[in-house]
C-alpha cells in the first residue's frame, strides 16, 4: 500500500498543475497579509481597545434593555457583556486585527481555497487515468482494484493536509512580514465561566475542523470522478455544491425540518466552537459528525462499488 | 500434450446488454509458444483480451493463468502476466524512467537493476530520462514493451504491438519476442490486423468470428500444394485442364492448379505437346490473408496496412 501511495504522490507532483496550486497558495497568503495591512493602514489610527470595549459595553447594555428579548438572545448578549467587562476589569487586551495573531485568526477563512484545490485533485485522480488511457496499464498489475482506489483516496487526503500546512506556513510568513506581534488574548464563556483560549490551539482546531469539510467535499468529488470517469463533471458538481449547498440548505431550513439531514448543514463543524450559534436551530456536534459519517460512507460505498465491479472499456 | 497450458480460457462467455460478444470460448496457450489472434472487426478480440487481463469479468466461464483463476486469485495470476493493451498509454508528464519505477512498484521483486536491464533490452537508454510526451510512437511502443517485461512474465499479451514501429523496429521486436519465447519459455499471445506480421511471428493462429473460435492452426502446418500457371491460348488451356480432370481456379493472369510437385514435369510435357505456350509456372503458397478471408467468409478486415 505504501508503494501505491508513493506512486500516486509521484504522479501528483509530476504534474505542473499541482505546483501551480502551491504557488497560488503562497501568493494568496502573502498577498492577503499585505492587503489586510494596507487596509488597516487606511483606517484612522483607532482609539485604544479600552475605549472600544467601553462603547461596546454601552451598546450591549442598551440591547439588554429591549423588552421581550428571546431568552437565547438574552443569554448571548449577557455572555458578550460579561466578556467585555472582564477585559476592562482585568486589563486583558483582545487580539487586534492589525497584528500577527489577528491575521492568523483569519487563516481558516481561506480554507475554501484548499477545498477548491482538493476537489480538483480528487476529481482528477481517478478520472484522469481513464481520460489518459493509463487505467488499462494500472489495472492489469497484480494489485487488487480496491487497493488502488484506497491509495488514491489516501493520497487526496494527504494532499489536502499538506497544502493546508503549506497555507498555514505561508500565512505565518505573511503575518510576520507585514504585522507586529501585538499582545492579545481570546476569551470565551464556557459553562458560565470566562476562560482564556489558547491562540494556537484554537487556530489549529479551527483549521482541523475546516479540513473535515475539505475531506467531505473531496470525497464527494472523488466519488463523482470515479463513477462518471470525468473530472470536469466532478469538479463542476462539487464546486457548485460547495458554494451553493450551504445557502440552499439554509434557505430550506427556514421552512422545513429535513434540511438538518442535508450534508451541507453539517459540514462546518467550526460553527459549534466558541460562542457562535449553529446555522440551524438544534444542530449539535455529535449529530453533525454522525450525518457527515453517514454521507462519507455512502460516497465511499458508491466509489468502491463502481471502481471494483465495472468493466474497463475505455 | 504433456506440457501444462500457461493460460486456459474455459467456456468463457461475455454478454454485454443483450448481445453475446463472446460465446463459450475455450482456448489453451502453451509455454514457449507464440499464438496469433485474428478476427474481423467486432469479432470479440479486444473483449477476449480484456477478460484475459482482468479488465473485464466474463459473464460465465473462467480464465486461468498458470492454474490460478483470475477472478479469485487476481494478484497471483496477474503477477505472471505482462500486458500491452492497444497503444501503450503511459504517463506523459513523467519521464520514461519514472513510468517504469511506477509500474515496478506495483510488482513484487522488481529491482533497480532489472529496470536498467529492461531499458537496455528495448534500446531506450539514451532517452529514458526524458518526458514521455517527447517520445515518438515507436519509442512509446518500446517503453510499453519494457513495462510489460519488468516482472519477467510467463505470459505476454500484446494487442496490435507493432503499430507505429518502423520496419527495423518491427523486425527487432519480432526477433526479441521469439527470443524470450524460446529462452524463457514465455507464452505470447498477439492480436493484430497485420496478417503478414502474424504469419511471420507466430507458431499458431487462432481465428475468432462473432465471438466464437472458428479455427486454431499451426502456421508451419503442411499446406495444400498449389501451382500457378500462365499459359495461352486460354480456351485451349482450360479445355486441357478439364480433360485432365484438374479443377482450376482463375488467379491474376493465369490459373491455380491443385497439384503435387511430382506431377509437375509430366504435366508440363503434356502441355507443351498440346501446343500450349507456357509463360510462367511456379509453386503458389496461399497467404494467410487468403486463408483468413476464406475462413471468415470475406468478413471485412479493418485496415489493410498495404502501402
Amino acid at each position: 500500500m505504501l508503494n501505491l501511495i508513493k506512486n500516486e504522490w509521484l504522479k501528483l507532483w509530476s504534474k505542473k498543475a499541482t505546483w501551480v496550486m502551491v504557488v497560488l497558495i503562497a501568493l494568496l497568503m502573502i498577498g492577503s497579509a499585505g492587503i489586510t495591512k494596507w487596509m488597516e493602514s487606511q483606517i484612522e489610527p483607532s482609539e485604544n481597545w479600552k475605549q472600544i470595549s467601553q462603547s461596546q459595553v454601552k451598546a450591549l447594555e442598551e440591547q439588554m434593555a429591549i423588552p421581550n428579548l428571546p431568552s437565547e438572545e438574552k443569554e448571548r448578549i449577557g455572555d458578550q457583556l460579561a466578556l467585555e467587562k472582564h477585559r476592562l476589569e482585568n486589563d486583558v487586551a483582545p487580539i487586534s486585527s492589525n497584528s500577527v495573531k489577528g491575521f492568523l485568526n483569519t487563516v481558516p477563512e481561506y480554507l475554501s481555497f484548499i477545498t477548491l484545490f482538493t476537489v480538483v485533485v480528487a476529481a482528477g485522480i481517478v478520472a484522469s487515468e481513464f481520460s489518459q488511457g493509463t487505467i488499462k496499464m494500472l489495472l492489469t498489475r497484480p494489485v487488487k482494484r480496491w487497493k488502488i482506489l484506497t491509495s488514491k483516496l489516501l493520497t487526496v487526503e494527504i494532499f489536502a493536509t499538506v497544502i493546508s500546512i503549506i497555507m498555514l506556513i505561508f500565512g505565518v510568513i505573511g503575518a510576520f512580514i507585514f504585522f507586529d506581534s501585538a499582545p492579545g488574548t481570546n476569551l470565551e464563556v464556557l459553562n458560565g465561566q470566562i476562560v482564556e483560549v489558547s491562540f494556537w490551539g484554537r487556530l489549529l482546531l479551527l483549521i482541523g475542523l475546516s479540513l473535515v469539510n475539505v475531506f467531505v467535499i473531496g470525497t464527494l468529488a472523488f466519488m463523482i470522478g470515479s463513477v462518471f470517469r470525468s473530472s470536469s463533471l466532478a469538479i463542476g458538481i462539487s464546486i457548485f455544491l460547495m458554494f451553493m449547498g450551504v445557502n440552499i440548505t439554509y434557505l430550506l431550513s427556514v421552512r422545513f425540518e429535513f434540511p438538518k439531514y442535508i450534508l451541507f448543514a453539517n459540514t462546518d463543524l467550526s460553527q459549534y466552537i466558541g460562542n457562535g450559534r449553529p446555522m440551524i436551530e438544534g444542530l449539535s456536534m455529535p449529530f453533525s459528525i454522525t450525518v457527515i459519517l453517514a454521507y462519507v460512507v455512502l460516497f465511499l460505498v458508491i466509489s468502491y462499488w463502481s471502481f471494483t465491479k465495472r468493466d474497463v472499456t475505455a | 500434450m504433456e506440457t501444462k497450458p500457461i493460460v486456459k480460457l474455459q467456456n468463457v462467455t461475455k454478454v454485454i446488454g443483450k448481445k453475446k460478444i463472446i460465446d463459450d470460448l475455450s482456448l489453451d496457450l502453451l509455454p514457449g509458444q507464440i499464438t496469433g489472434f485474428l478476427g474481423p472487426n467486432g469479432a470479440g478480440k479486444t473483449t477476449t483480451i480484456r477478460m484475459m487481463t482482468g479488465l473485464m469479468k466474463p459473464t460465465s466461464g473462467e480464465v486461468f493463468i498458470d492454474g490460478q483463476a483470475i477472478s479469485t486469485n487476481f494478484e497471483e495470476s496477474m503477477s505472471k502476466v505482462g500486458v500491452i493493451v492497444e497503444n501503450p498509454e503511459m504517463y506523459k508528464f513523467m519521464s520514461g524512467y519514472k513510468n517504469l519505477v511506477h509500474f515496478a512498484r506495483m510488482n513484487k521483486n522488481v529491482t533497480k537493476d532489472r529496470i536498467d536491464e529492461v531499458i537496455a533490452q528495448v534500446g531506450l537508454q539514451n532517452r529514458i530520462h526524458e518526458k514521455v510526451s517527447t517520445y515518438s510512437l515507436g519509442m512509446r511502443q518500446r517503453l510499453g514493451l519494457a513495462q510489460a517485461l519488468l516482472h519477467r512474465p510467463k505470459f505476454l499479451i500484446l494487442d496490435e504491438p507493432t503499430n507505429g514501429l518502423d520496419p527495423a523496429g518491427i523486425r527487432e521486436f519480432r526477433m526479441y519476442l521469439r527470443k524470450i519465447s524460446i529462452e524463457d519459455d514465455v507464452s505470447i499471445f498477439v492480436s493484430s490486423h497485420l496478417l503478414a506480421e502474424i504469419e511471420l511471428m507466430c507458431d499458431r493462429i487462432a481465428v475468432i468470428q462473432n465471438g466464437k473460435l472458428i479455427s486454431i492452426k499451426e502456421v508451419k502446418e503442411e499446406q495444400e500444394s498449389h501451382y500457378y500457371v500462365e499459359a495461352t491460348p486460354k480456351d485451349q488451356a482450360l479445355g486441357f485442364f478439364a480433360s485432365k480432370n484438374i479443377k482450376v481456379e482463375a488467379y491474376e493472369n493465369g490459373y491455380l492448379l491443385p497439384i503435387e510437385t511430382k506431377e509437375v514435369p509430366v504435366l508440363v510435357a503434356e502441355m507443351v505437346s498440346n501446343d500450349l505456350q507456357i509463360y510462367s509456372l511456379h509453386p503458389h503458397r496461399k497467404t494467410l490473408e487468403d486463408q483468413f478471408l476464406e475462413m471468415t467468409g470475406g468478413g471485412q478486415i479493418a485496415e489493410s496496412h498495404k502501402k
